[in-house]
């Protein structure tokens, strides 16, 4: 911007962005002070005690480390899931010739709009009767084929502006149209495959509704918390580590990578310099 | 299609580029050439995801219609009744309601999301160096799970006195006390409110690139001319702005209309089913009550209201594939 900078303008949305993080506060300091100390509020100033002691009870009350180690797996399998195949079917949509290559581009492409609770009658019956209910394909199968509606428009997107000397290159030097994804394409198109995993490891994390209905002995954090908060004991310090360990991950992810979303979304809103 | 509920982060990103960008470049395969010598190498690349796909999106899209045919409650055998669930859901007055409360909360999300995040981003976009903390701040609840968002504002809106929000209020008005969540009103209104809470890093992030996305030439030309700030910010800012707001309204409406996570962790849809949405509606009659047939009219209901509101992001997808 030219010209002066508006002051009031910085403390406006300084004012109001304190405001928003003050229920992340909230949880932060419900979990490191005495419940006691925190009967009144967690914000009272009266008596300023800290204590890691729902940090350490969490772990035996509730089945926290094994939740958080099979969500991370989860999110890693299906990551992996959609970084391996998005960019071989985004591949041959864009480069290579087949039959019914539009009309499938257009139904995988179109099918972002779909919500979730579509699958979740379909694939319940169809889990119980392959008696899948209850493992971890159950969820990793939707994980990954419904990401695609989203991921291989996101990498064919970046496919577009892909130099095509580079594929007639390779195919004068006897490159097939495997070998040619292999050595020309995914070496140079290793951005957008990194987002779509980013995405895509974010939302396998945080998922609820697939996993609390379709897995039952091993939950992931989200629904692990949503159990905790569902009882009646007023153990919020607890709840409060809970809620913090299941978002920890994520966040972090998305703090780190926050950078590009919004570089990206930049580029991608046409408003490249 | 995410599975993240009310906060469709993977789409959001994937979607930002479909209005503006689709079909920009010429199609690099050529048609007419020579057969079709790439088809079994294609065919193997895309197999796996055609086979994922196809269980996880097209088999459930045909077989949720299907299931809406027939009235199947728990295991017993299950019986055509052609529309009959459609006529028995709007015959139902807890449905009808839904209906309404899905409408509020959709349209009160996405206007509160949208309109709050675009005024910030206009504010920030006078001072973007110094407002980029601040900004990170608002878009930083973005990247919270749902169920957390939902159990941090448990937290807030506590009825008793470790509520911060009974709290505050209380001290201005001495005793005051109310239960947010349990009243039909109040808990409707707090799910809007936490959902535009976490909705308002997108639209913000969107205009705010828009904006900075304006040549700095267009700005200095203004500026020589003699325009003030709030003349640019009218005619120059606003109007550029609003591709961002367009993406951020139809990603705002495509979330809330799938909302569930949010729901079900703050109020499971009561008090008395106030807070209930289709998309919440379809879960608690197939997934807690076993009426299969029933849940899956509801979701065919959702599923109609989706693609109203996605019509035009279809067309210019379709008409951008090539």
């Amino acid at each position: 911007m030219i010209g002066r900078v508006p002051w009031w303008t910085v403390i406006v949305v300084g004012v109001l962005a304190v405001c928003w993080v003050v229920p992340v506060l909230g949880i932060v300091l419900t979990s490191i002070r005495p419940p006691a100390d925190v009967a009144l509020g967690w914000w009272r100033l009266d008596n300023i005690r800290f204590t890691l002691d729902a940090w350490q009870r969490v772990w035996v009350e509730y089945p926290l480390a094994e939740s958080f180690f099979y969500t991370a797996l989860l999110a890693a399998l299906a990551t992996l899931g959609t970084m391996l195949l998005t960019p071989a079917a985004a591949y041959a949509f864009h480069f290579l010739k087949f039959r019914s290559r539009r009309l499938l581009l257009i139904i995988i492409i179109n099918a972002f709009v779909l919500p979730q609770q579509v699958v979740v009658i379909p694939l319940f019956t169809l889990w119980r009767d392959m008696k899948l209910i209850d493992n971890p394909l159950a969820v990793l199968i939707p994980y990954v084929g419904m990401s695609f509606a989203w991921s291989i428009f996101l990498v064919k997107n970046f496919l577009e502006d892909f130099p095509k000397e580079l594929i007639e290159a390779a195919k004068i030097d006897g490159c097939g149209p495997i070998k040619t994804l292999q050595h020309v394409v995914l070496p140079n198109a290793t951005s957008p495959i990194f987002a779509v995993g980013v995405l895509q490891f974010l939302w396998s994390w945080n998922a609820l509704l697939l996993p609390m209905l379709y897995l039952r002995s091993m939950v992931p954090l989200p629904v692990l918390l949503t159990k905790v908060s569902g009882t009646y004991e007023m153990n919020w310090d607890l709840r409060s580590v809970a809620a913090i360990v299941t978002t920890i991950v994520p966040l972090i992810v998305f703090v780190v990578f926050q950078r590009q979303f919004a570089a990206g979304s930049q580029t991608r809103t046409g408003a490249k310099e | 299609m995410t599975s993240s509920g009310a906060k469709p982060t993977a789409d959001a990103f994937a979607d930002i580029s479909s209005p503006l960008t689709g079909g920009r470049r010429e199609p690099v395969v050529r048609r007419g050439q020579k057969g079709l010598r790439d088809a079994p190498a294609a065919w193997l690349l895309i197999a796996p995801v055609i086979v994922l796909f196809g269980i996880s999106v097209i088999y459930p899209l045909i077989d949720t219609i299907r299931l809406s045919l027939f009235d199947i409650k728990g295991l017993a055998p299950a019986k055509f009744v052609g529309l009959g669930n459609y006529a028995a859901l709007f015959a139902d007055a807890t449905f009808r309601n839904t209906l309404l409360t899905t409408l509020i909360f959709t349209l009160g999300t996405t206007l509160i999301s949208v309109s709050l995040g675009w005024t910030l981003a206009m504010l920030c976009s006078f001072a973007p160096r110094h407002t980029l903390p601040f900004r990170g701040m608002f878009f930083v609840t973005f990247g919270i799970s749902e169920a957390v968002s939902g159990y941090m504002w448990i937290n807030i809106l506590r009825p008793d006195k470790a509520g911060l929000l009974n709290s505050l209020i209380g001290s201005v008005v001495p005793g005051f006390q109310h239960s947010w969540l349990g009243d039909p009103v109040t808990a409707l209104w707090s799910l809007i409110f936490v959902a535009s809470w976490s909705g308002v890093g997108l639209p913000l992030m969107l205009c705010f690139a828009a904006v900075q996305g304006i040549p700095k030439t267009v700005l200095e030309a203004a500026y020589m001319d003699g325009a003030k700030p709030m003349s640019i910010m009218r005619h120059i800012m606003v109007p550029l702005s609003m591709p961002g707001v367009r993406v951020a309204i139809f990603i705002n409406l495509l979330g809330a209309l799938r909302a569930f996570d949010i729901i079900y962790v703050m109020t499971g849809g009561g008090p008395v089913r106030a807070t209930e949405t289709v998309g919440y509606f379809m879960y608690r009659e197939s997934m807690t009550q076993f009426k299969l047939g029933y849940g899956a009219a509801a979701t065919v209901v959702l599923l109609v209201a989706v693609l109203v509101v996605s019509i035009p992001a279809i067309i210019q997808r379709t008409a951008g594939a090539k």
